[in-house]
């Protein structure tokens, strides 16, 4: 039952998060310049006829008054209507499906990249003495800190320019998801591996990793029993976090390597105005966000019952 | 094969440079004086085979019918499979290509059209007149959402059927630049049977009668074109086959610079397209082609918006014309990629006229320009002032229309002009808020690019006909240049049936809008392409300066 319950809170509060976003959307791109019809008849600086332009409107409803065209917006969104996409005149839900397998997959192999490089960070950061552990922090940093555009320019120039190892666009092969998915970890496991290693640093001194040792474990099962599983849950607690700014870092990176995706089209559309692909894509971004995060918490609550029925102190 | 060829290497000295690596040693050779043709001086014969791969830093077209809205990147791509009734040739000339005969009323008001015979489209659909019929009703369709093509056959009332090769162009007013207008790709032919379909189903599987076919499109990705095998050429030529030379096109979208050049250099891929200033001067030391093709049309241009103050005052733009140095930023951001343009015409229109004596800098009489006009006051900033108002103008920069360097030049004009007292203020703008921000009539001075073939660009640009907002609101006018004697010219200039007079009423009318200082040209539009070693014959482009590859080969 209590499972129930919590399920059906969470989806009540996702509902009402998603009717958010969409209302900021909605609002967000009736306030930026530019006539909606003009981007459903050729983009900007259309020259369509008055004809056109009119019958555009009447099509889209853009005549009626905003609270109307609201109204009409969610009544369609509510029955999973995302509508057709001003620019390409196809449904959205189509252009999403054919562009998410390839972002679903740059996100995913990212996220397993970015876990095992701060893993690694982390596990030789806490092993080693005061100056490894500094010289740890300032990669960490760094790592976190660079941006994905300047980033994956740097890979393609080293890898692709000067040593000829990898493509620099993508060919739908394995070489050509290396690069694109490294721009995208790397970062991503500067943040991962600085909050691993102050856990594994604190666990790996704490009175249970002593025990441990005392009880003749080895470094090694003490590591692997005690401090990374202490270690892996503010970082797992971030994975939500990770996959947004994943399909955030997606826009950057799709664009630079030139591969397809939803961040791509998320680009062209907020620069075409073509609000029903924003708004598609802005609604299902928040959704896998929220995905993420039941999963995370119902992962958390295998791993650490007590922490997630809050009795934990 | 008469079409125009467009090798232009910037410097003897880099024809040189490329010329001792001996790899493009042919088409330097092309590119240096001669700009006719290069048979016989590539480096062997041509073989067959291989697709060659391009890469366009475009925005993806949404539409691969240019007749559908109308832009540069659709043109660029629909060259490859789509075929238009008229071509130019090197020297700017219009001539016929799927059209054969081409004859004009004495009233200019019919003009009489024959196509080729024993073409047919990609469907296997013969080309007859009923083409040229249904071509000029999708473009004026509303449905087809037209804009370029559509402003093209504007004056077509009528389209009559003379016999299966021959139609009756009946227009409102005679139209001596319809020739040139259908020489564009976004008046190109395509089979009548294709365009029956829906609208969407067009954009997404164009058919015409190029060398090169459409095959399939992957979105946001590629789209992926093949040999036509039964090409016929609609003219002449000492080819032995009609067939390309290449099995196909894989056109890509990278668009980003860098990545591109760097896709280039690695060899993913063969052509690359919007080719930076920085880019051309490190690929003339990479043994990387060049292909330097100037948009037909308007050149680049700053145009002053003269409806409001404080540019309503001839005296103060011609004192911001010269109180800024054009060719000094130009050669500083451009390194001889973009020569200086006096003119308000691209140098591929034979008719353009240009005056270098009213842009040369002189901030002592732009200063004196100022204070003859009442800008005599100055404020803490060193604004000039007058009757309590700043010297203020606005300039909305589009970021997809002004490359980086282009950019850097305005801020160059922000500082030089400030030396005399203007306060320039540039806003960066994304494409759709630019034409938002012209539309409210909330700028001083833009640079706005116009394509066209020929130089009736000029009616469109400064007509006063075009200060009158589309029902977009866009309006081509933004100088807002309003003077009845100017429309006159305008008029006839594209009305008359007489060269001689054409060119005269079309010089005169470029005159008043230059000694008038409403706008600083700058350059041509640029286009430029870069190409790896092995890509050989590389140059003729259609009359909207695309690259054509049906004399492109691969030396694999």
């Amino acid at each position: 039952m209590r499972v129930v319950s919590w399920l059906a809170r969470r989806v009540g509060a996702a509902a009402i998060l998603l009717w958010i976003v969409a209302t900021v959307i909605f609002i967000a791109i009736r306030m930026i310049p530019g006539d909606p019809a003009e981007a459903i008849m050729g983009g900007p600086g259309s020259q369509a006829s008055a004809e056109a332009l009119e019958a555009a409107r009447e099509q889209y409803h853009l005549n009626e008054p905003l609270l109307v065209q609201y109204a009409l917006y969610l009544g369609q969104l509510i029955t999973g209507d995302l509508g057709t996409s001003y620019a390409q005149q196809r449904p959205v839900a189509q252009i999403m499906a054919e562009m998410l397998p390839a972002t679903l997959q740059l996100t995913l192999i990212s996220l397993v990249i970015a876990w095992l490089i701060a893993f690694l960070m982390a596990a030789v950061a806490a092993r080693s003495n005061r100056i490894g552990q500094a010289m740890g922090t300032v990669i960490e940093v760094v790592a976190a800190a660079v941006p994905h555009f300047w980033l994956g320019a740097m890979l393609i120039i080293i890898f692709s320019t000067w040593l000829g190892w990898l493509p620099s666009v993508d060919t739908g092969t394995v070489q050509g998801i290396i690069l694109p998915a490294l721009t995208l970890a790397i970062p991503l496991s500067g943040f991962l591996a600085q909050l691993m290693r102050d856990s594994l640093v604190t666990a790996m001194s704490s009175p249970f990793a002593l025990a441990a040792r005392a009880r003749g474990a080895s470094e090694g099962q003490v590591f692997f029993r005690h401090g990374f599983r202490h270690a892996a849950l503010p970082a797992l607690n971030l994975t939500g976090w990770a996959v947004a700014t994943s399909i955030s870092g997606a826009v950057v990176v799709e664009e630079v390597f030139a591969r397809p995706g939803l961040g791509r089209s998320l680009l062209g559309a907020v620069l075409s105005r073509d609000m029903p692909m924003v708004t598609g894509i802005a609604l299902f971004s928040a959704l896998i966000y929220m995905v993420v995060m039941l999963i995370v918490e119902a992962i958390e609550a295998i791993i650490n019952p007590a922490a997630a029925r809050g009795d934990d102190a | 094969m008469h079409r125009r060829r467009v090798i232009a290497m910037p410097k003897l000295s880099s024809h040189l440079k490329i010329l001792a690596t001996a790899v493009l040693g042919g088409l330097a050779l092309a590119g240096c004086g001669n700009s006719d043709s290069a048979d016989g001086e590539t480096t062997g014969e041509p073989q067959s085979g291989g697709t060659l791969t391009y890469a366009s830093g475009d925005a993806e077209p949404d539409c691969l019918d240019p007749h559908y809205g109308g832009n540069y990147p659709q043109g660029l791509i629909a060259t490859q499979y789509l075929e238009t009734l008229f071509t130019k040739d090197e020297d700017g000339q219009t001539i016929p290509w799927l059209a054969e005969t081409s004859e004009v009323s004495d009233d200019g008001l019919t003009h009489t059209i024959s196509v080729t015979d024993g073409i047919t489209f990609h469907d296997d659909t013969p080309l007859t007149s009923e083409a040229i019929k249904a071509n000029i009703e999708h473009l004026q369709d509303p449905e087809t959402a037209s804009s370029t093509g559509f402003l093209a056959v504007e004056k077509v009332e009528e389209v009559e059927i003379v016999d299966e090769l021959t139609a009756d162009l009946h227009l409102s007013a005679p139209d001596n630049a319809l020739e040139e207008s259908l020489s564009m790709h976004w008046t190109a032919i395509q089979s009548p049977e294709a365009l029956a379909r829906d609208v969407q189903e067009n954009c997404a599987d164009p058919v015409g009668t190029g060398p090169f076919m459409f095959d399939s499109w992957e979105r946001e990705q590629q789209v992926n074109l093949v040999r036509n095998d039964d090409y016929v050429l609609p003219v002449e030529s000492d080819r032995e086959t009609d067939q390309a030379y290449l099995d196909g096109i894989t056109w890509r979208m990278i668009p980003e610079a860098a990545t591109r050049y760097a896709a280039l250099q690695s060899g993913e891929v063969d052509v690359i397209d919007n080719a930076q200033p920085d880019t051309i001067q490190s690929a003339e030391d990479a043994n990387i082609g060049h292909l330097d093709s100037p948009r037909p049309g308007a050149a680049n241009r700053l145009e002053l918006n003269s409806s409001q103050a404080p540019f309503d005052d001839v005296l103060v733009r011609e004192a911001f014309m010269r109180s800024v140095d054009v060719d000094g930023g130009i050669e500083a951001l451009y390194f001889d990629t973009a020569p200086r343009s006096h003119s308000l015409l691209s140098s591929v229109e034979p008719l353009g006229y240009s005056d270098e004596s009213l842009f040369t800098q002189d901030v002592e009489q732009a200063n004196e320009l100022l204070d003859d006009a009442g800008w005599t006051e100055r404020d803490d900033d060193d604004v000039r002032m007058k009757d309590g108002e700043r010297l203020e103008i606005v300039m909305p920069v589009s970021t997809n229309q002004s490359v980086p360097a282009e950019q850097s030049l305005f801020e160059q004009f922000q500082s030089q002009s400030a030396e005399v007292g203007f306060d320039m203020q540039i806003n960066l703008l994304d494409l759709s808020s630019w034409y938002a921000a012209l539309g409210e009539h909330n700028y001083d001075l833009v640079s706005a690019p116009y394509t066209k073939v020929g130089p009736s660009v000029l009616r469109i640009l400064y007509h006063s006909d075009s200060i009158e907002p589309a029902p977009s609101g866009y309006f081509a006018n933004n100088a807002q240049v309003n003077i009845p004697e100017l429309d006159e010219t305008l008029v006839q200039a594209e009305e008359t049936t007489d060269d001689d007079e054409r060119a005269e009423l079309y010089e005169q009318a470029q005159r008043t809008v230059l000694e008038d200082h409403y706008v600083l040209p700058l350059y041509d539009q640029q286009n430029h392409f870069l190409y790896s070693a092995d890509v050989q014959n590389m140059g003729d482009t259609s009359a909207i300066a695309a690259p054509e590859y049906y004399n492109v080969w691969l030396d694999q």
